[in-house]
């Protein structure tokens, strides 16, 4: 190279150089320091309505009982809410407070330490109205990483006018009672809906039968080993595969999304062109807004998924995932005091009124009034145990798997063994 | 002793100035080309050696692992296989088509602008916007089957988008209906170019419409196609925009148009498999380069005689 040559590549290097670091800039986080002013970041996933106003007043309201503590929210849609947090934690910039979904992403967190042990200032108030079984969802090797918010357990949303119209009186409890249903229900035009586009609506009902199918120690024992070659995982998809080839969905559910429009599966239900959808606790919301007056659907109804014959699991087990919060690891003290605040009694009262969604805190439930929610809450209470959904206790790896592989099964491409042999492989790619 | 060879920039007279004004005034230029297309391509190279689940600093390092697992994943090999097929088609169909419509417009034809305008809006709609129209048109329940039904044709209704013999079908329709008119306005524009003479030349010597059409028009016209070759196969290779508005992140595998950019994000981003996504975009990168390069080399160097290859 020329020395001229030379000068003048370094004159551009230098200018990249430049520009570049103009580009590199973050707002100082005060490390864990308190005792002064301190002000942290939340990021909910509520842009409006009554959600978003929740987190607003519950902001107001802290700061009123700690003059000291502000709180800035920042309200993210929810499905950019992920890769937004991903970036902000990868760059360390990352909010003090944020929505934690749980699972398989949260470990990931804890591996990369990005998250702040919060084991020791989870008080005793908070776990004993909380309870330990809801509290263990935000754990991870022992140690408390997020505390959960609401509870969303699992299960068929019905409409019941349509249930009477085809003459079923009482809900369907075992299986053999749902196929009986689902024929008079297909007889009147309204089958099941279900959202395969979305394909994870798809993969729930195989989480479903494996819950019915796998003993809670199987289901543990994958969660480790991540192999799936006990006999039980083969008869849920063969339990899956004999429920499918009744045809009991809406015609075309494989292009139809979950929660998007009128034509999405959870639409159907709304307007009453199909009876029911397997869904977690938050489509009656999903529901009312996708009804003609956008008011929640009158005649929603609750029941748990029925009991299947043949199987090691409980045909009372329940299935649910919770919400929680985290604080990242840079937070200062103040972030656990606040987790602790929005779990006492009046705040969880107030966001199951904003958000339709049952509360953590067992003497909030006590203020829950709709017919459905009852129906969960029983639900829930009665169970001998609760799995959280296994693509959260699998990890996405697993789960992505899951769901390209039912997909596949319900429309007739793939068998059972694809089922297996494409969860036993998802460990090969991450 | 030998005195040093004069540097070629002395030979041609370039001094310091002009070398200064030159890094100056492309400098910029050159600095978003490196922060935003080789460092990112860079960077996915890196990333792809990794097991990373996309939190913190990749520290997992695997080698080739992922690549191999890449090329045995028989769902990465169909989604190459569809994108061969969307390749392949996309030439065969939509090359003849493009070439009539554009001899067509090429007259004095009655209504011409409008014909036009009708060919070439489809290509102005965003991918997102005619995705979802033509998905909620072609679903089971959708306008499609809806009109079929009401003119007494309900035994062709058929689930076209879901139905695996069927979707590919409709994906190539969409893509037919969205990308033509770019192909007809570059085939008017290298019409526009071959000299009236020649035609006029050929009326005289007594040759036919299509006798001149066949022996003027389309081999002066070959230059253009070639590069409209191009552009679609690098396009096709690429395909991901409308195949996941229209079959989601999931249901493309299923129906048979998944493509190499959807097996990316499906395996990548969706199953939070970082790591393993950026090795399959190096894998996609590698493939279109070479492809692209071959072409360069066999089929456009009469074209870029002089431009790329040094004038020999």
């Amino acid at each position: 190279m020329a020395p001229k040559k030379a000068l003048a590549m370094a004159a551009v290097v230098a200018l990249t150089a430049a520009s570049l670091a103009a580009c590199g800039s973050g707002d100082d986080n005060d490390n864990g320091s308190s005792g002064g002013n301190v002000t942290m970041q939340l990021w909910i996933n509520a842009t409006t309505g009554p959600g978003k106003a929740y987190w607003d007043k519950a902001a107001v309201d802290y700061h009123t009982a700690h003059p000291n503590v502000t709180i800035k929210i920042q309200a993210i849609q929810n499905e950019d809410l992920d890769g937004k947090l991903q970036t902000a934690l990868n760059s360390g910039s990352a909010p003090d407070i944020f929505l934690q979904r749980g699972g398989g992403k949260m470990a990931a967190m804890v591996e990369a330490g990005q998250l702040k042990d919060i084991s020791n200032d989870i008080t005793d108030n908070t776990e004993q109205a909380v309870g330990e079984a809801a509290l263990k969802t935000g754990v991870v090797d022992g140690k408390a990483y997020a505390v959960p918010i609401s509870i969303l357990p699992g299960g068929l949303w019905y409409s019941k006018d349509l249930f009477q119209k085809a003459g079923i009186a009482t809900p369907p409890t075992t299986l053999d009672e749902l196929n009986t249903a689902v024929t008079k229900l297909k007889a009147n035009g309204t089958p099941i809906a279900l959202g395969g586009k979305d394909a994870w609506p798809a993969a729930h009902w195989f989480y479903f039968f494996a819950l019915r199918a796998c003993s809670p120690d199987t289901l543990d024992a994958a969660a480790k080993s991540k192999t799936f070659n006990d006999a039980c995982w083969t008869k849920a998809g063969e339990d899956l595969k004999a429920f499918a080839d009744t045809k009991p969905f809406n015609e075309g559910f494989l292009t139809t999304s979950a929660q998007q429009g009128a034509g999405s599966s959870a639409g159907l239900v709304a307007n009453h062109k199909a009876s029911m959808e397997l869904m977690g606790a938050w489509d009656p919301g999903v529901i009312a807004s996708l009804t003609k007056d956008t008011k929640p659907l009158p005649d929603l109804g609750y029941f748990p998924f029925p009991a299947v014959p043949g199987g090691q699991g409980d045909p009372a087990a329940i299935m649910g995932g919770a919400d929680g919060y985290s604080c990242s690891k840079d937070a200062p003290k103040e972030c656990a005091d606040f987790l602790n605040f929005i779990l006492t009694k009046d705040q969880q009262e107030a966001y199951y009124k904003a958000f339709n969604a049952l509360p953590v805190n067992k003497e909030a439930q006590g203020a829950v009034t709709e017919d459905f929610l009852k129906a969960v809450l029983d639900a829930y209470n009665k169970a001998p145990y609760v799995s959280q959904w296994l693509d959260t206790v699998y990890g996405q790896s697993v789960g992505n798997a899951l769901n390209v592989s039912v997909v596949n099964l319900l429309a007739g491409k793939g068998d059972v063994a694809g089922i297996i042999k494409a969860v036993n492989d998802a460990a090969k790619k991450g | 002793m030998q005195a040093p060879p004069p540097s070629r920039a002395r030979r041609r007279g370039i001094g310091w100035a002009q070398r200064l004004e030159i890094a100056a005034l492309s400098g910029p230029a050159i600095l978003v080309f490196l922060s935003f297309v080789i460092f990112p391509v860079l960077m996915a190279a890196y990333y792809g050696f990794y097991r990373w689940k996309g939190f913190g600093v990749p520290t997992n390092f695997v080698g080739l692992d992922n690549y191999k697992t890449i090329l045995q994943d028989s769902a990465f090999l169909a989604a190459l296989w569809h994108n061969g097929l969307i390749v392949v088609l996309s030439l065969v169909i939509q090359g003849p088509i493009a070439i009539g419509l554009a001899l067509l417009l090429n007259q004095r034809v009655r209504g011409q602008s409008i014909i036009r305008v009708l060919i070439f809006v489809p290509f102005v709609i965003a991918e997102v916007i005619a995705g979802t129209g033509w998905s909620l048109m072609l679903q089971a329940n959708g306008a499609v089957n809806g009109i079929l039904r009401s003119i007494g044709l309900g035994g062709l209704a058929e689930d076209w988008l879901a139905n695996p013999k069927l979707a590919l079908w409709s994906l190539m329709a969409i893509l037919t209906w969205k990308y033509i008119g770019f192909a007809v306005i570059l085939f008017l524009a290298g019409m526009q170019n071959i000299p009236e003479e020649l035609s006029e030349a050929a009326a005289v010597d007594g040759a036919s419409y299509w006798q001149t059409q066949r022996r003027i028009t389309l081999p002066l016209l070959a230059p253009t196609i070639r590069i409209w070759a191009f552009l679609s196969i690098i396009g096709a290779l690429q395909l991901f925009d409308l195949v996941y508005i229209i079959w989601g992140q999931y249901v493309a595998s299923t129906a048979g148009t998944s493509t190499m950019a959807t097996y990316m994000v499906t395996e990548g981003r969706n199953a939070g498999n970082y790591g393993y996504g950026n090795a399959v975009a190096v894998v996609l990168f590698v493939i279109s380069l070479i492809i692209a390069l071959l072409y360069q080399r066999f089929v456009l160097r009469r074209d870029t005689d002089g431009a790329l290859t040094g004038g020999r």
